[in-house]
């Protein structure tokens, strides 16, 4: 990929993701759902249950409400054509479904749509 | 039976093994590859012949059922670990379970390759979580949806015997793993011939075995 479109794509890749940090930041799942497919996968272990679905964490987001301190980290962005997979490590969890101090680590694929890069897929392991 | 009586006792086929613990063949041969049922392997004879101990067999048994299959329980993020050297305690060291992990992933891939190959969606089946789901471009075109639309198109494409499977990344984080896959010479009726894809899954660790949750591919045009 020519530097200059590689640019391009990260940056968008990395717009959208804002989108979901955004949300988890504020407790507000309508800022993260632009984000991502209408058809998007979620999958993992939340308190020892097997959580699956978005709806699950849109419920989710908007029941823990803000989480002003959340560390996100990009570990990693991948880009293959009209693919991207992208890792987060966050810390700081906090709220009333969070807890506090908790750390998770996210993985997303993204699909890269007429409408821009959306995510396609997360699943994280959270961290006791 | 005491255990003096036990410790002399064996199994020695898989259809014996399988009627002792009430499974199939198939899934006892499945608990010998991915989660350590003792199997013994007569190397220097000419056939496939194996030997079980039935206290051994036993003994894992136990081990299985009071191992905890929820991840994140209270015992946190190690109990994945605990597990995997509850179950293989004859000779295998902790530091090795990160390779155990990693096995199991490629394996898991494995049988998602062998259904491309004999183009049998049911064969591949198994690979998968029972609510994964499949995304991605061919020719410019969006497919998304149910992984069952990847069963039917794999039936429909028929068998891609050819099928060269590169592995350009497997990253594992406890309970989750993700897989890059380049496969090159997919053929078939839908595939064409000579076909270069590159895959992306997610996969989830489930009662020790790892599904895959999630497919993302690109179909690179020829």
């Amino acid at each position: 990929m020519a530097v200059s479109r590689y640019a391009t794509e990260y940056d968008a890749i990395v717009k959208t993701m804002q989108q979901y940090i955004d949300g988890g930041k504020q407790g507000k799942s309508e800022l993260m759902r632009p984000a991502f497919h209408p058809n998007a996968s979620f999958f993992g272990y939340a308190g020892g249950e097997l959580a699956i679905g978005t709806a699950f964490l849109f419920e989710w987001i908007d029941k823990n409400g803000p989480a002003p301190d959340i560390h996100p980290r990009f570990v990693s962005i991948d880009i293959l054509e009209s693919i991207a997979v992208v890792r987060l490590e966050v810390d700081g969890w906090s709220g009333a479904e969070a807890g506090s101090g908790a750390r998770m680590s996210d993985v997303f694929t993204l699909l890269r749509t007429p409408q821009g890069w959306k995510i396609i897929q997360k699943a994280f392991h959270w961290y006791s | 039976m005491s255990e003096a009586d036990s410790q002399r006792e064996t199994l020695e086929s898989w259809k014996q093994i399988a009627a002792y613990l009430n499974r199939s063949e198939r899934t006892v041969r499945r608990w010998e590859a991915s989660e350590g049922l003792p199997v013994h392997r007569r190397e220097h004879q000419k056939q496939d012949t194996i030997l079980a101990y039935v206290h051994e067999i036993d003994r894992w048994s136990r081990r299985r059922t009071r191992t905890s299959v929820h991840p994140s329980s209270a015992s946190d993020s190690e109990s994945p670990r605990s597990a995997a050297s509850d179950t293989l305690s004859w000779g295998h060291e902790p530091a090795n379970n990160y390779l155990i992990e990693h096995d199991a992933i490629t394996r898991t891939i494995d049988c998602y390759i062998a259904g491309g190959r004999a183009g049998d969606g049911e064969l591949m089946r198994p690979a998968f979580h029972p609510e994964a789901t499949i995304a991605g471009y061919c020719q410019g075109i969006e497919y998304s949806g149910s992984i069952e639309h990847l069963f039917d198109w794999v039936k429909e494409n028929g068998p891609a015997p050819n099928i060269h499977p590169r592995f350009a990344r497997i990253e594992i984080f406890e309970t989750i793993a993700i897989v890059y896959l380049e496969v090159q010479g997919w053929s078939g009726k839908l595939a064409g011939t000579d076909s270069r894809i590159s895959e992306v899954f997610t996969l989830l660790k489930r009662d020790r075995e790892w599904k895959i949750t999630q497919k993302t591919f690109h179909w690179h045009d020829t």
